[in-house]
């Protein structure tokens, strides 16, 4: 099965490489630790049993030998097939709640009314001790107690309670909240009454159930770092949660994501052993406030890249700009002509365009810097030239740029200010596909280019025919 | 009375050993390294006797295993170089002395210069010959995931193959 279209040369060839550069592992060439006894299924004889124990500790010393030092392997093998809960222990009862706590209450034994659970914090210097959970459950009258740590003891409520296992009653749900995560990261723990205890459900693959950007293993570089978007949430008592099929830059204080996203969704089912897993699995189309089903529509929204913003002014040319730090230019003709920006706060600064025939946009380009005035600025006789100037106290600098992204505008490589302020560049690469990256001021005098997706065009020359490739 | 084990771990050992090498020196690219891998893979598994009861799922966790592993071991690697003399002076094994033909070395070199994830499905679809749901359940992602992710990864494999071999791919190479 292809699913590049003209793939299956690429595809044929590489199932013959794979099998030529795997068939240069020959046994003779591994270490000699294979075992020489055959090994029945069975122990026949104590003295089979000891020589066949004899063999396994011999194998399993060299086996073992140099895991130490090193990521313990039992840290990233498999989880066993049956995870291990743990029990609360019985500790807290004398610890208050926090004044910004709330109680929940849900229906934690299916008797049709609610139980109230209170939040008790250890007491710590830095808030960060455990949470006991702490409830009379309405059918026994007996106390039923949990523990859960949460990272902080401030604030503690409880998120939407779910029945993860359908069995009639309400599982708590408690969150663990991430505060270095850009946009919000963190987990949620689901507590379980369980012959009177409530017992935290293990989560069979935590990395599925968080919420944030996580990065992806080795795209970090000076300026940025791809992630995926991790969500959770709550649906008519279910637990759900996603992650984006693509990834996405994220740096200087940006995630370049389009408004709508695909992603795979799964629905979290918590089984009789105690352990949650993800049991039904959905494409959505996650947008901003919404999502809903791909149906057949599984391909990612473009990135924000048009319209183009293609009002300039030249020589005794003048345009006001009036979102956030307002402020009028004008465009004084000479050689050099000069860019004579007056502010609102009544500073006027002075600026020699370093290009003939310089052409101002009239649109501000926020995405390298909206604090202050900004300008990108072409040429009518160089089309290839591009300049961001930026306010620099009393004066205007030019940027200059870092990375491997060049501002300039070419058959390879074009560059455009959108009407939302988004300065783009497009760099072709292979079968007519063009990489697009928006530019961002990452120092006082520098930019650098994060990329925002891969696009197609039907006309190069035109951004406005951009489309999915 | 005791236990029996649960499956007979020299056995697997003797049978799957040397594919589960293969295995990963398509995804870690050096043998040793590779052995290192497996090791650790068996080694996960003899700490865990009871991890898995049915012996025809055996394979498939250390496949698992391996993968996890040699993830583990390529990002260590990735750490180790920042530290490490830029040439590595330590004899070649007879195995480094096997030659792989040029046609087959570009591939090679190339699906080295993809992402772990992208790599990783290649060869369990080109060379394992896993289904999509097969491949799923051993990285763990949906097959939604594994479509798209096989679809690019042939894209950026022969964009690869195309480009210019850098320093750094050689470097993989080795």
């Amino acid at each position: 099965m292809s699913t590049t279209p003209g793939a299956p040369d690429l595809e044929a060839r590489l199932r013959v490489a794979l099998a030529a550069r795997a068939d240069l592992v020959r046994g003779e060439d591994l270490a000699p630790l294979a075992t020489a006894t055959p090994v029945r299924r069975r122990w026949p004889t104590p003295w089979v049993l000891l020589a066949a124990a004899a063999v396994v500790l011999l194998v399993l010393g060299v086996v073992l030998q140099g895991v130490g030092g090193r990521t313990r392997s039992d840290e990233v093998a498999p989880e066993p097939d049956a995870p291990q809960l743990e029990l609360p222990a019985d500790v807290g009862r004398d610890w208050k709640a926090d004044d910004l706590s709330s109680p929940a209450r849900l229906d934690l034994d299916g008797d049709g009314r609610k139980e109230r659970v209170d939040f008790l914090a250890e007491p710590t210097e830095d808030f960060d001790g455990r949470v006991r959970l702490q409830t009379t459950v309405s059918t026994t009258g007996e106390q039923a107690y949990g523990i859960a740590e949460l990272g902080t003891t401030i604030g503690t409520s409880a998120l939407d309670p779910i029945d993860a296992d359908g069995d009639g009653d309400q599982e708590l749900v408690l969150y663990f909240d991430d505060p270095s995560a850009v946009g919000g990261g963190g987990y949620p723990l689901v507590f379980d009454l369980r012959d009177g205890l409530l017992v935290r459900a293990v989560v069979e693959d935590p990395e599925l159930l968080v919420r944030g950007s996580v990065p992806v293993d080795g795209s970090a570089t000076e300026h940025f770092r791809m992630v995926h978007l991790h969500d959770y949430w709550f649906e008519q008592g279910t637990l759900w949660s996603s992650r984006s099929v693509n990834a996405y830059a994220e740096g200087n204080m940006t995630l370049l994501r389009p408004e709508t996203i695909v992603v795979d969704a799964w629905r979290w089912a918590l089984g009789d052993d105690g352990v949650l897993r993800h049991v039904e699995e959905a494409c959505l189309r996650q947008g901003l406030e919404a999502s809903q089903p791909c149906g057949n529509d599984t391909e990612n929204e473009l990135p924000s890249i048009v319209p183009v913003a293609g009002e300039t002014i030249g020589a005794g040319g003048r345009a006001v700009f009036d979102v956030g730090y307002r402020y009028t230019v004008s465009v004084e003709a000479g050689d050099p002509a000069t860019l004579v920006v007056r502010g609102e706060d009544g500073r006027t600064l002075r600026h020699d365009l370093a290009v003939a025939d310089a052409r101002v946009s009239t649109t501000q380009p926020t995405s390298v810097m909206s604090d202050g005035a900004s300008f990108y600025v072409t040429s009518a006789s160089d089309p290839s030239y591009a300049q961001v100037l930026v306010q620099d106290g009393d004066r205007l600098r030019a940027l200059d740029t870092t990375g491997d992204v060049e501002l300039t505008d070419d058959a390879t490589t074009r560059t455009w200010l959108t009407a939302g302020g988004a300065l783009v560049t497009a760099v072709a690469e292979e079968e007519g596909a063009w990489r697009a990256w928006q530019w961002q001021m990452v120092s006082g005098a520098e930019m650098a280019a994060l990329p925002s997706g891969t696009v197609c065009f039907d006309d190069p020359s035109d951004p406005a025919t951009v489309r999915r490739c | 009375m005791a236990m029996e084990p649960a499956v007979d771990i020299t056995e697997l050992y003797a049978a799957h050993r040397l594919a589960l090498v293969r295995l990963a020196v398509l995804l870690v690219d050096d043998v040793a390294s590779a052995e290192d891998v497996v090791q650790d893979a068996f080694a996960a598994l003899a700490r865990r006797p009871d991890a898995v009861r049915d012996p025809s799922k055996a394979l498939a966790y250390l496949r698992v295993a391996v993968v996890n592993t040699a993830r583990s071991a390529l990002r260590r690697r990735r750490t180790a170089r920042a530290y490490s003399p830029p040439h590595d002076l330590s004899p070649p094994t007879p195995e480094d002395s096997a030659v792989l033909a040029e046609e087959h070395r570009e591939v090679i070199v190339a699906l080295h210069t993809l992402a772990p994830r992208q790599r990783e499905v290649l060869v369990l679809r080109y060379w394992s010959d896993l289904s999509e749901a097969e491949i799923a359940r051993t990285l763990d992602i949906s097959r939604g995931t594994v479509k798209s992710t096989a679809s690019r990864a042939l894209v950026a494999l022969e964009r690869a193959m195309h480009a210019p071999v850098t320093p750094s791919s050689r470097e993989e190479e080795r």
